[in-house]
């Protein structure tokens, strides 16, 4: 009897050891966007990001650079194969597709509820789905859309630096006397810099500024994960669109010769673009140390119009599938505590989430921070439908083929609504 | 004995277990990874796909009714067709003229054939990256070059008129190593004695080359023809890497388009459908060509 018990102590205490070694050293995987893609990805490769909750809970976190653009199609196929990291960190447009497919843990009912009261109102538009529900955090140094452009340029120009344009058809003259053409009338700086190549997601998220401020908008209920209908095939979807088509064919103030925005203000190719802000304000002093550069809200269709730009973030989320869920949402709610939030957008220069660290230095008195807090109430996130991807592809579509010249505005609107009003149903089924 | 304790004994005395066993991993390995997935995709076709929640619904045809009036799709198919029609005879007939100049002595021949041959060793993910950047409108080489001899300047990739001519030139400059090397084989394989007849005949230089030549490497051909034109069918990184598919889906193909209904909208069943389409699609060229080059065969 007692050789047995002996026996069964030999056999289990390694088990036990083991087991206990493992919790000791237990380790979470987070995975994010390697790259330049956000600001905010960048500070997971900081080793000093997770020390202090490491330290305090004994837990590693271990981060996991994706390639962007096959970041999405990886999260999907790892959490089919129930292999997937144990927080994601993804672009807030994958969000909708995601929910599609019944992929993410919702966050608490009391935990959303504490957090959309605390923090200030662009990050409480960002988290809540409709009705107080939350899927995730999003992330300090939220995206807003503005107008950059370069001070240099609208000196040359006559214009006043200081002064960006506030209507189209401010922009629209702007943009004109802004272009700059060699001997034989090729231009060799556009006004303005349009996005209209690439993936017809970024196309729309460029213009979105325009769809909105006209009146347009991707569906018709923003809020609703089913159903509704596309809503951009009207009087303000085709202003928005014909917009950059007059720039292009009438006043030759903008060229599809040109590339990505944001590369063609920071070399000196576009004297205004309008993307990510957070986007030059990273780059410019590494790509372009000497460009001096401004910013502002989006130019509206008409005086007194209120303008509309897109707000978006990279959002901390957790799949149901996730082996280490409870330990993800643990270091979830420690990444999003007041003092954290505080502490991470300090050390890293990003514009912070709660309502009191805005009342803080340095976020109070910082010059950038304050002037996208300018332009934060005029954001709009996209809508959370579960066939936004459709409906995207649909827009982006019908703007490239309309600037392209390969459809004719009303039918390349026509067409894409079809297209859009099918993803959303079949999106519902 | 019984005829099946018969059978056995005879395949083991004739060795075929042993050969069964040798052949099995890859036996194995090809049911897991190639037969598997396509017996999975047939199946999905034909089925409304929801991979997380596990949710299969049964929908018959209705993948393949969508198919033929999605334009999304109608215009992939269509890029993907004038892609294999434009890339496989001007890969082909552009190899066969590097094999003829390459099967004569000139100094450095091999340093040269290596240079034509390297861009078929090279990543096409990588290649495309580089020749993104010689297309560029502002700063690419293709432009700069274009300036110097007084041209206009062409828009490459950023307009839809050109996107897919300048996929189609990568492509080509990509295979024509390829089609050169197996020509120069073809080519090499023709008995001397044949040209030689033909010469002590009277035949000149194109006569030669016509009447001899070319029909000698007919099955060269139709290997080329049938191996370029599955490849081109399944035209999938450059397009990825160089235009997404832009602009306007001008330079969209099935593969890209599959890939995005599969992995960027999670419409598995449909992505599946496409990819039967473009099996039988690739199945029907191959098998028309393969047919019609019996033709052509020849032994010598």
């Amino acid at each position: 009897m007692q050789r047995r018990t002996v026996l069964k102590l030999a056999l289990t205490a390694p088990l036990l050891a083991s087991r206990r070694a493992w919790s000791q050293s237990k380790a979470i995987t987070l995975w994010y966007p390697a790259g330049d893609i956000t600001a905010g990805a960048a500070h997971f490769s900081d080793k000093s990001f997770f020390a202090p909750y490491e330290a305090k809970t004994g837990v590693k976190v271990e981060a996991v650079g994706l390639d962007y653009d096959t970041m999405q199609q990886k999260i999907f196929a790892a959490a089919a194969a129930k292999n997937v990291g144990d927080i994601l960190f993804v672009d807030g447009s994958w969000v909708p597709g995601f929910l599609k497919e019944d992929m993410l843990d919702a966050v608490p009912d009391a935990r959303s509820k504490a957090w959309l009261d605390a923090v200030s109102p662009e990050i409480r538009t960002l988290s809540d789905y409709g009705k107080g529900r939350m899927w995730g955090y999003p992330q300090y140094g939220i995206d807003i859309y503005g107008l950059t452009w370069n001070k240099d340029h609208f000196k040359e120009a006559g214009l006043d630096p200081e002064k960006p344009p506030r209507t189209w058809d401010e922009f629209r003259d702007y943009a004109k006397k802004l272009t700059k053409r060699d001997a034989q009338g090729n231009i060799t700086r556009v006004g303005y810099a349009i996005r209209h190549v690439g993936h017809p997601h970024g196309i729309v998220h460029k213009h979105f500024w325009a769809l909105y401020g006209a009146g347009a908008s991707l569906v018709d209920d923003p809020l609703a994960l089913r159903g509704g209908k596309a809503n951009f095939n009207n009087d303000g979807g085709r202003a928005a669109v014909k917009l950059v088509l007059d720039m292009l064919d009438v006043d030759k103030s903008t060229s599809l010769n040109f590339p990505d925005p944001r590369a063609a203000l920071l070399k000196g190719l576009a004297s205004m673009q309008i993307s990510e802000t957070v986007s030059i304000h990273e780059r410019a002093p590494k790509e372009a140390p000497e460009l001096k550069w401004g910013l502002s809200a989006t130019p509206v269709r008409k005086a007194g119009d209120k303008p509309i730009t897109l707000l978006g973030s990279w959002m901390y989320a957790v799949p149901k599938m996730a082996k280490n869920r409870e330990a993800a949402w643990q270091l979830l709610e420690w990444i999003n505590t007041p003092e954290q939030d505080f502490e991470m957008c300090k050390k890293y220069a990003a514009t912070p989430r709660y309502k009191v660290n805005w009342e803080r230095d340095p976020f109070k008195s910082n010059a950038y921070d304050q002037a996208l807090k300018q332009i934060y109430p005029y954001g709009k996130p996209l809508p959370v439908n579960l066939g936004l991807n459709g409906v995207m592809d649909a827009v982006g579509g019908a703007i490239q083929k309309t600037w392209h010249h390969e459809a004719k505005l009303e039918e390349a609107l026509a067409e894409a609504e079809r297209a859009a009003n099918k993803a959303i149903a079949d999106a519902a089924k | 004995m019984p005829a099946i304790r018969r059978l056995i004994l005879r395949l083991h005395a004739r060795h075929v277990w042993h050969a069964y066993l040798f052949v099995a991993p890859i036996i194995i390995l090809f049911g897991a990874f190639r037969v598997a997935p396509s017996v999975q995709t047939l199946l999905y076709s034909v089925y409304r796909v929801e991979l997380l929640r596990g949710r299969f619904t049964f929908i018959g045809l209705e993948n393949f009714r969508e198919l033929l009036v999605d334009r999304a799709f109608q215009q992939a198919a269509w890029n993907t067709l004038v892609y294999v029609l434009v890339i496989v005879p001007v890969s082909a007939a552009l190899g066969l003229l590097l094999a003829v100049l390459f099967d004569t002595r000139f100094p450095l021949r091999e340093l040269f054939k290596a240079l034509y041959f390297a861009p078929m060793v090279t990543s096409t993910v990588a290649a495309a990256v580089v020749w993104w950047w010689l297309y560029n409108p502002q700063f690419g080489l293709f432009n700069v070059l274009l300036r110097l001899v007084g041209l206009p300047i062409q828009p490459w990739l950023m307009s839809s008129r050109t996107a897919l001519l300048s996929i189609l030139l990568f492509s080509v400059w990509k295979g024509i190593g390829y089609n050169m090397v197996v020509y120069l084989a073809g080519l090499q394989a023709i008995p001397e004695s044949f040209v030689e007849a033909a010469r002590i005949d009277g035949a000149g230089g194109f006569q030669r080359f016509w009447r001899i030549t070319l029909p000698l490497l007919a099955p060269t051909t139709a290997f080329l023809l049938i191996y370029n034109s599955i490849q081109a069918f399944q035209v999938f990184d450059q397009v990825f890497v160089l235009t997404s598919g832009g602009p306007a889906g001008s330079t969209n193909v099935i593969v890209l388009d599959l890939y995005r209904q599969a992995f960027e909208r999670y419409n598995f069943g449909y992505a599946a459908a496409e990819a039967m389409f473009l099996f039988l699609l690739t199945l029907g060229v191959t098998v028309l060509q393969y047919v019609y080059s019996k033709r052509f065969e020849v032994s010598y």
